[in-house]
């Protein structure tokens, strides 16, 4: 992506994506914050269990042990167990792969989703955006999670309707940002003067319209994978995602909650989980935000 | 930090000390599910319409018929007559007198008019005809005989109501709030909130086994739906509640040791089990039945997460708590993964070649796996114990060489059909409560064209198994009818055509502000008649 908005600018009217590069690349070390790092490498360590899981929990997340039920973190069991005796820590780990998935899968159809609807109400034809606009109104108006409730309820709860419903779901709040980003960005002086020297139309869409209205878009993705999440989360906790045994974050949320008062840990460590994952997303997405900004300024 | 947090609730809790009893006073009850109507064929609609409809008779514990609204009964030599002797000057709350026309207008409206499937299904094939003799006698005409009538009758499904109300209001009217001659009555219905009853203030005709006469204690019981098990025991601890429903298996210690009164009911019928389809896909094959059987270790499992409070249940037709039980038939399968695989390979279902030693992996035969499916409808038959209960069954069984989806379906969607097809699912779970081994017939009846049995999980017409169990129901002798409805359980467990999980249980915890709550004993359900408050 940064590959992409670092380009140069061609032209002398230069838009503000062709600006200070080398600058950026000058960024030190040093100069992140500690709670960037911390981000990082908790993110880091979710992908090593995402893609590797045996590696940091050799057992399988299903495996039940009668003798071990409800029993409370200890060396053994860093996280405790469940009521079949199930190791926690062993479930969080082969639990990170469908969770982010399906954050991530949520977050990128959202994404896809808002730019298409967002530059069609920017730029299409004049009744097909008013159209896509009122669409956007609409849906807009609906709550994410009911958007989502909706198109689980005509569609049954697995992990692709999760990733549907929440990337649906939370299209149509990013589908408004792109579209007055892009709004703004065809109305500037940069691409008056780049229509001035006679660039064609979809020249000026590719180098001068899209990569400056949708460079927010960077961040906002960050934090789009968090919210998706929770989302995602909120949806399994309500028995509306993943079946059960899986070990899926929601899902195991909703698993321990009838046993909150004897084994607290069983849902307040997914609990923590989760949290920790979109702070660092939000982490993460800000300080990307900060950086682009930054760029653009200078 | 939640040792604490209990121990502050419990002394929030009232003292039951010196308390006295208060006259009238409304209940708060917290119930599990709301069912779509008070009156109908699931167990938590007998619970309700319980509280508003009287039956002909009622169950003792000890399972014989007492009376009710019937005085007494007699059953004709040959078994195939039985009359009824109402109880004088009883009406139903919109001023209906009860009389043997009524009650004939009720057993029309359960097998002919679709008004109770369950009452249909426990009627249907042995009922030739009811008849009003007079004002007070009821005649009921069998094709075969059924000396167990009288008990089957104290169900919940055979809720007597009022046959002006019947014909002359509307369905949605009848469903939300039908007219009985019972305890209470239903003043309003806020749905996906509570159902509100009212004392019935002239009520003169509780069961021959109601603590007094005359009409309830307490003037009201705000019948409270709380779905989440965890907030029903909190909103009882905080005391806004005087008494919930089906207490989770791991709060039952900490409850036991405060101050709240804890009630179990084991419900008769068919426990929480496992059917197999045994007319399509793997489970057709005997063996296959059996290796599933052997590779649970369901004692276990139960008693884990039972904690001690679920009792395990090996038999699949019956409870422990039903006459006519068959040991045997529960001790059928024992734990056993070796025998399973051997099952299952010389049923021709064998790992494949590309297997990893020490990893899981699921059996083939001519080029099929043995996946199987099992569906439940989850917080409606199958609570999150219960659901805690089949991840060990799918757990368990994989070990083997199974591979087990577990399809959790909500309510509504259950209810209305999915998954209930022999193509749709390979394993049924579920249970049925009754009050007799007569159960057996209703889930076990082979089906015909004319008269479909959907109650039939295992989809077979076993016609041995159909003859043992209509031999029992029709058994005068009691000692006879055990025996055959024994052997009947035995000829299901020796084909494992259905094992048995765990007891269903009908559970209420009780606050301190409240007592004479009991269970009736057909299905466990919570009597509110004889309650009183403590002030």
């Amino acid at each position: 992506m940064t590959a992409v908005v670092s380009r140069p600018g061609g032209v002398g009217a230069a838009s503000p994506v062709g600006r200070g590069p080398a600058r950026r690349r000058r960024h030190r070390l040093a100069d992140r914050p500690w709670s960037l790092w911390l981000a990082l490498s908790y993110v880091a360590v979710l992908a090593v269990a995402a893609l590797a899981p045996g590696f940091l929990a050799p057992s399988s997340p299903t495996a039940v042990d009668y003798a071990a039920a409800l029993l409370p973190p200890s060396l053994e069991h860093p996280f405790g167990t469940d009521e079949s005796g199930r190791d926690l820590y062993t479930r969080i780990v082969h639990g990170a792969a469908d969770s982010l998935s399906i954050g991530l899968g949520a977050a990128a159809l959202a994404i896809v989703c808002a730019i298409a609807l967002g530059a069609l109400a920017a730029l299409g034809p004049r009744p097909i955006a008013a159209l896509v606009d009122r669409v956007i109104e609409v849906l807009f108006a609906f709550p994410t999670l009911l958007l989502a409730l909706l198109l689980i309820a005509i569609t049954g709860p697995s992990a692709t309707t999760q990733i549907i419903a929440v990337g649906l779901g939370s299209a149509p709040g990013y589908a408004r940002m792109v579209r007055g980003q892009i709004r703004q960005a065809a109305g500037s002086g940069y691409v008056e003067a780049a229509v001035a020297l006679g660039h064609g139309r979809a020249r000026i869409l590719r180098r001068h319209v899209l990569p400056n209205a949708l460079r927010p878009l960077v961040a906002v993705a960050a934090l789009a994978v968090g919210q998706s999440i929770v989302w995602a989360s909120s949806l399994s906790f309500l028995g509306l995602g993943v079946a059960p045994p899986s070990p899926e974050w929601g899902a195991l949320l909703d698993a321990g909650r009838p046993y909150v008062i004897q084994a607290g840990w069983l849902i307040v460590i997914p609990g923590l989980v989760i949290v920790a994952l979109a702070l660092a997303a939000t982490s993460i997405g800000r300080h990307l935000q900060h950086r682009l900004e930054s760029g653009a300024r200078a | 930090m939640l040792t604490g947090a209990l121990a502050l609730t419990a002394c929030a809790a009232p003292a039951a000390t010196d308390t006295e009893v208060v006259d009238g006073g409304t209940i708060v009850y917290a119930h599990q599910q709301e069912p779509a109507c008070v009156f109908g064929g699931w167990i938590e609609q007998a619970y309700l319409s319980y509280q508003v409809l009287d039956s002909l008779t009622s169950l003792e514990e000890d399972g014989t018929a007492v009376p009710w609204l019937a005085e007494s009964w007699a059953e004709s030599e040959d078994g195939l007559s039985w009359t009824f002797t109402l109880r004088e000057d009883v009406n139903f709350t919109d001023g209906t007198p009860l009389d043997a026309q009524a009650v004939v207008t009720n057993i029309r409206h359960w097998t002919e008019g679709g008004g109770n499937s369950t009452a249909n299904v426990w009627l249907s094939g042995y009922l030739a005809d009811a008849i009003a003799v007079d004002e007070r006698t009821l005649q009921v005409d069998l094709v075969a005989p059924y000396p167990r009538l009288g008990e089957t009758l104290s169900q919940g499904y055979f809720g007597i109501q009022s046959p002006t109300a019947l014909e002359t209001r509307t369905q949605e009217e009848n469903c939300a709030a039908p007219i009985g001659s019972g305890a209470f009555t239903v003043e309003e219905w806020r749905r996906g909130e509570e159902i509100v009853l009212a004392r019935n203030d002239d009520y003169s005709s509780p069961p021959a086994n109601a603590g007094h006469n005359g009409p309830a204690h307490v003037e009201r019981v705000i019948w409270k739906f709380i779905a989440d098990p965890t907030t029903r025991v909190a909103a009882l601890q905080s005391g806004e509640v005087d008494a919930i429903y089906d207490v989770p298996a791991v709060q039952w210690a900490s409850l036991e040791n405060g101050d709240v009164e804890l009630l179990r009911h084991v419900t008769k019928g068919r426990p929480h089990q496992l059917t197999f389809d045994a007319v399509d896909g793997p489970f057709t094959d005997e063996r296959v039945r059996q290796a599933f059987a052997h590779s649970l270790d369901r004692e276990t499992i139960v008693e884990t997460v039972g904690r001690g409070v679920i009792p395990f249940e090996g038999n699949g037709g019956v409870s422990a708590a039903t006459p006519g039980y068959s040991e045997a038939a529960a001790a059928r399968y024992d734990f056993d993964p070796d025998l399973a695989v051997d099952l299952l390979e010389e049923a021709g279902w064998v790992l494949p070649a590309d297997a990893d030693a020490g990893e899981r992996a699921v059996r083939e035969k001519e080029g099929e796996r043995l996946e199987v499916t099992l569906p439940y409808g989850a917080g409606s038959i199958i609570s999150t114990d219960g659901a805690a209960i089949l991840q060990g069954v799918k757990e368990q069984a994989e070990q083997v060489g199974f591979s087990v989806e577990l399809v959790p379906v909500p309510q509504s969607e259950f209810f209305s059909g999915a998954y209930s097809t022999p193509e749709e699912r390979d394993i049924a779970a579920g249970y049925w409560t009754a009050v007799t081994s007569g159960i057996l017939w209703v889930n076990w009846r082979p089906s015909t064209a004319e008269r479909p049995n959907y109650a039939n999980q295992s989809f077979l017409a076993d016609e041995e198994l159909a003859e043992l169990i209509l031999a029992a129901n029709s058994a005068r002798d009691v000692d006879e009818q055990n025996r055959l409805y024994e052997q009947a359980q035995e000829h299901i467990a020796d084909r494992a055509y259905s094992i048995g999980l765990f007891a269903r249980l009908s559970t209420l915890a009780v606050g301190p502000r409240l007592q004479g709550v009991w269970q009736e004993h057909a299905q466990g359900g919570p009597v509110f008649h004889d309650a009183q408050l403590l002030g």
